[in-house]
């Protein structure tokens, strides 16, 4: 398979929408319009991300967005933060199960929020010990990255449905 | 069955959110607008547009919490968003070539693809318009709202398109607030959230058939109670009366008397623990039954969702947790609760200053014991995830143990399975310096009560032995101890009700579920002639991906046709909502010119045949999985249709036949076998449709060849789909549908599509190629 990876300055990225960029090689080659997505959107926020053309074809992966020039990491790390809307949460207000639904209170990174659980199982899950990914009944992402992080309260509210 | 004031109001509410008509006219909306919201559509709409509709948001254009809202005229579109310059942002339909929902990940985006006349509103792209941003919990909304824009654009009647926007937004309401569950139609009362008052409620609905058995046993349990009253009693007479002045007769009379007091006690104690246990098992039993019918009436989507290990955890695990609650309620707090009641009645009798020093312990238990309750549940939940977790590895890794093997995991998969029930029992450990420490306060607690009974009543005795005797105070004694005996068991009883309360739930979780549509109810035509028709059919497993958009075909009684794809493209899915396995699409599926969502699923199902890629085979005899799900068939029926599925001559020759009895999964056969046994089931069955999801994948030529023959047995007169990557299969096809993506691009003859050259074409070439490289490759094998 040659799959092309891409490292340090082996790619110049042009802006060209809210998710979508051109991408020049070193030799010359272009590509447009790609969407720089995740391979790994839980456990790894800044490696393997893929590029993907309008047709759902990928043209490249970047091995570690840390690993590029300052200038294009804004660009791609500007793309993720457009495609990936995971809030987190900072703060829980109240929480409280009625009739199976969970509904959490929240303060988060992007503002206040109230995620509705349907299915505690499925929608609440604990990571290596202390993040907690958040899945509500529509479908939408939250995250708790830390939960020794949260105040006491907060892990209080949370921590009988973990 | 009477509706709650409450809910009623909020469901007429939602139904019609209760928006005034926007300058005398009505419109359509998911929420109800502020005055503030008002206000700027008063600003911003020019008196001579006439509002449609409105949809609330939640996401600036930047992804913040925010509000946001599309407000939709008859001549243009307008986006609210505090975020855009001005506050709003608008555009005309005329410009619009596509309209569409880009979905992200938690949030999506409404674009707008335009033709060049449109350059003044593109952000960054000079071909989009990223117009509004939102969460998914709006993103269905917008999707209607997309193919409103889109159709209006391209010159579709506004008030046809309307009818469909309304459906959209009625959909809306269809949902309960409360629950999430899907009404009857929109705004009716949600049947799950009216009764669903209390848990124990619904447990004792289980306990009624038994209530006559469980009322002789109380009755039972009240004269083993009353006994067990008299031996103190009997004991003060001792001490006080018969010994010290010795009185023989009194004694032997005495003697007897307690004889015969164990003799009933135990007697009937022995009887009424069998009566007892009999009936704990007979509910247990019931309750099994129904969470395991109601687990094979729960669609695809449940289990989509949930875990196998933590279903079986239920049906196994927590029905077992209840039969021990039950049982320690049925037997254990009626005893309890009588021999409560008679202590303190007796000791009341004999001294009342000292029965309520006796007292005193108790507020300090049921305290106790109200913080233990709160703390010790969240515990039982985490113990439950934790060993649901374990269970989950269990059906996992041990029917899959050949993998394991084949690829030297042992080591693995036990440390997995050792993390897990680490866990499990890391929590474990935690709940449990609770759930011993607080019995033994308790007991402490008790204890130090009798002390007190022993210190205040022996000071009574040596001061005033006429007022307290010797006896009495022992015999108090004994009623303290035996009172405090009930108390203890209350006081832990909070412990096993709180693991059965959360058994409990889980298992109502199933019992409560929305089930797949009632069997034996809606139409139920003759004969399905097979006649099938998709009209727009919109379908996402979840909102983070579409997985059919707009699907739209015809397929004529006696079709065959093959769907092709590249794997992902949803092939598969348009069999399973053919299968009613998800009901929960946009559009309408047709068979026989009715909405398959109005036919009786068990007649329904019973119409089609479904012989899939991978077989599945129960550990039962070949006899009993070829005839499954049909009842009383004919041994010869079975041989036939094993002989038309070209599996008679394997069977036959195999020592026990068609008594063979599989492993589980069909262990014991080849591939190739246990796809003939699937036809086999499926010509037994005589379906009028016929779907086939890739039957001839991963098989040799050979057996390839034996298979089609029987396909091609199977499917006369049929109307058949056919899933297939191999030209062969699709040989007798004589209708091709392409699937890309979720869409159908092309469909017809395979002549035809071969003629267009596109995407069929292209596949077709592909195969040849390989299937001309793989037989070279088995030639040479051969060789």
């Amino acid at each position: 398979m040659n799959r092309l990876y891409i490292e340090h300055d082996m790619a110049r990225f042009t802006r060209k929408d809210i998710t979508l960029v051109d991408m020049e090689l070193y030799d010359g080659r272009k590509y447009e319009n790609l969407e720089p997505r995740r391979l790994f959107p839980i456990s790894g926020l800044d490696k393997y991300i893929t590029l993907l053309d309008q047709e759902g074809i990928e043209r490249a992966i970047i091995r570690d967005v840390r690993t590029l020039p300052p200038s294009e990491r804004e660009i791609i790390e500007g793309c993720l933060r457009e495609y990936y809307l995971i809030p987190k949460v900072t703060c829980i207000n109240t929480c409280e199960e009625k009739y199976g639904v969970l509904s959490i209170d929240v303060e988060t990174d992007r503002g206040h929020a109230v995620i509705e659980i349907r299915n505690i199982l499925h929608g609440l899950k604990l990571l290596y010990g202390s993040r907690v990914l958040l899945r509500d009944g529509n479908d939408n992402r939250y995250e708790i990255p830390d939960l020794q992080k949260l105040d006491k309260r907060s892990r209080m509210l949370i921590d009988s449905f973990l | 069955m009477t509706i709650d004031a409450n809910q009623m109001k909020e469901q007429t509410e939602g139904n019609f959110v209760g928006n005034a008509p926007f300058r005398g006219v009505k419109y359509s909306s998911n929420k109800k607008l502020t005055d503030e919201d008002l206000q700027k559509l008063e600003e911003r709409i020019p008196k001579d547009e006439e509002l449609k509709f409105v949809i609330m948001g939640d996401l600036n254009i930047h992804s913040r919490y925010a509000k946001s809202f599309l407000a939709v005229t008859n001549k243009m579109i307008y986006g609210f968003d505090d975020s855009f310059e001005g506050g709003v942002k608008t555009h005309t339909y005329d410009k619009v070539k596509k309209a569409y929902v880009k979905r992200c990940y938690g949030n999506a985006i409404l674009v707008f693809s335009m033709d060049e006349d449109g350059k003044e509103f593109v952000d960054l792209s000079k071909e989009y318009v990223n117009f509004i941003r939102f969460s998914y919990k709006v993103a269905s909304l917008y999707d209607a709202a997309a193919n409103f824009i889109q159709s209006v654009a391209a010159g579709k009647n506004m008030d046809d398109e309307m009818q469909v926007m309304e459906a959209a937004f009625e959909k809306q309401f269809c949902v309960c607030p409360k629950c999430g569950r899907t009404l009857i139609r929109p705004g009716a009362p949600c049947m799950n959230c009216q009764s669903k008052n209390k848990i124990i409620k619904k447990l004792a609905a289980y306990v009624m058939p038994y209530k006559w058995m469980l009322l002789f046993c109380m009755i039972l349990s009240l004269v083993t109670t009353a006994v067990s009253l008299v031996p103190p009693y009997m004991t003060q007479m001792l001490v006080d009366e018969v010994l010290p002045n010795g009185k023989k007769n009194m004694l032997i009379g005495c003697v007897l008397v307690l004889l015969g007091t164990y003799l009933i006690q135990y007697g009937v104690g022995s009887v009424r623990s069998y009566l007892l246990k009999i009936s704990g098992d007979r509910i247990v039993a019931d309750l099994r039954n129904d969470v395991y019918k109601k687990a094979q009436l729960l669609p695809m989507r449940f289990y989509d969702r949930t875990s196998t290990g933590s279903v079986i955890n239920r049906i196994s695990g927590d029905t077992s947790t209840i039969q021990a609650f039950t049982l320690r309620v049925t037997q254990e707090v009626v005893v309890q609760f009588f021999l409560l009641i008679g202590i303190i009645v007796i000791m009341f009798v004999m001294n009342w200053q000292l029965a309520l020093l006796s007292l005193v312990p108790v507020p300090f238990v049921v305290v106790g014991s109200r913080i233990f309750g709160k703390k010790i549940h969240p515990f039982y939940r985490r113990i439950w995830r934790r060993w649901s977790a374990v269970s989950s590895i269990l059906t996992d890794t041990i029917p899959g143990i050949r993998v394991i093997k084949a690829f030297t995991n042992e080591k693995r998969s036990v440390q997995n399975f050792e993390a897990y029930n680490n866990e499990w029992l890391k929590t474990d450990i935690s709940a449990s310096r609770i759930t011993t420490l607080f019995p033994n306060i308790v007991g402490f607690v008790v204890t130090c009560g009798s002390l007190l009974i022993w210190g205040v009543g022996g000071k009574l005795v040596i001061d005033n032995p006429d007022f307290i005797s010797t006896g009495l105070l022992v015999s108090f004694i004994s009623y303290t101890s035996m009172f405090y005996g009930p108390v203890n068991f209350f006081a832990n009883f909070n412990d096993s009700y709180q693991n059965a309360l959360n058994s409990a739930e889980r298992i109502l979780d199933i019992i409560d579920a929305e089930p797949e549509a009632d069997f034996a109810q809606g139409k139920h035509p003759d004969k399905l002639q097979g006649k099938i028709e998709f009209r727009n059919v919109n379908f996402s497993f979840d909102r983070s991906k579409k997985t059919l958009s707009n699907v739209s075909l015809v397929i004529e009684p006696g079709d065959i046709v093959g769907i092709v794809g590249t794997t992902g493209a949803g092939k598969s899915t348009l069999i399973n909502l053919l299968m009613r396995y998800y009901d929960n699409y946009d559009g309408e599926i047709l068979v026989d010119g009715i909405n398959i969502r109005d036919i009786d699923m068990e007649f329904y199902r019973s119409e089609i045949g479904y012989v899939q890629q991978e077989p599945m085979m129960f550990h039962d005899s070949i006899f009993q999985n070829i005839a499954y799900g049909c009842d009383n068939v004919p041994v010869e029926a079975v041989i036939n249709a094993a002989e038309v599925a070209n599996a008679h001559e394997f069977i036959a020759r195999l020592p026990d036949a068609y008594d063979t009895v599989l492993g589980e999964r069909g262990t014991g056969l080849s591939g190739g076998e246990r796809q003939r046994l699937s036809i086999a089931r499926a010509v037994l069955k005589n379906p009028s449709i016929l779907f086939l999801d890739e039957a001839t994948a991963s098989v040799d030529s050979e057996t390839e060849s034996l298979i089609q023959d029987a396909i091609d047995r199977l499917i006369r007169g049929r109307t058949t789909l056919m899933i297939a990557h191999r030209l062969s299969t699709l040989r007798k096809a004589n209708k091709i549908i392409v699937v890309d993506k979720g869409e159908i691009i092309e469909m017809g003859s395979p002549e035809e599509l071969m003629a267009l050259k596109g995407k069929y074409y292209k596949l077709i070439q592909i195969q040849t190629m390989s299937d001309q490289i793989r037989k070279t490759k088995e030639e040479e094998r051969f060789d």
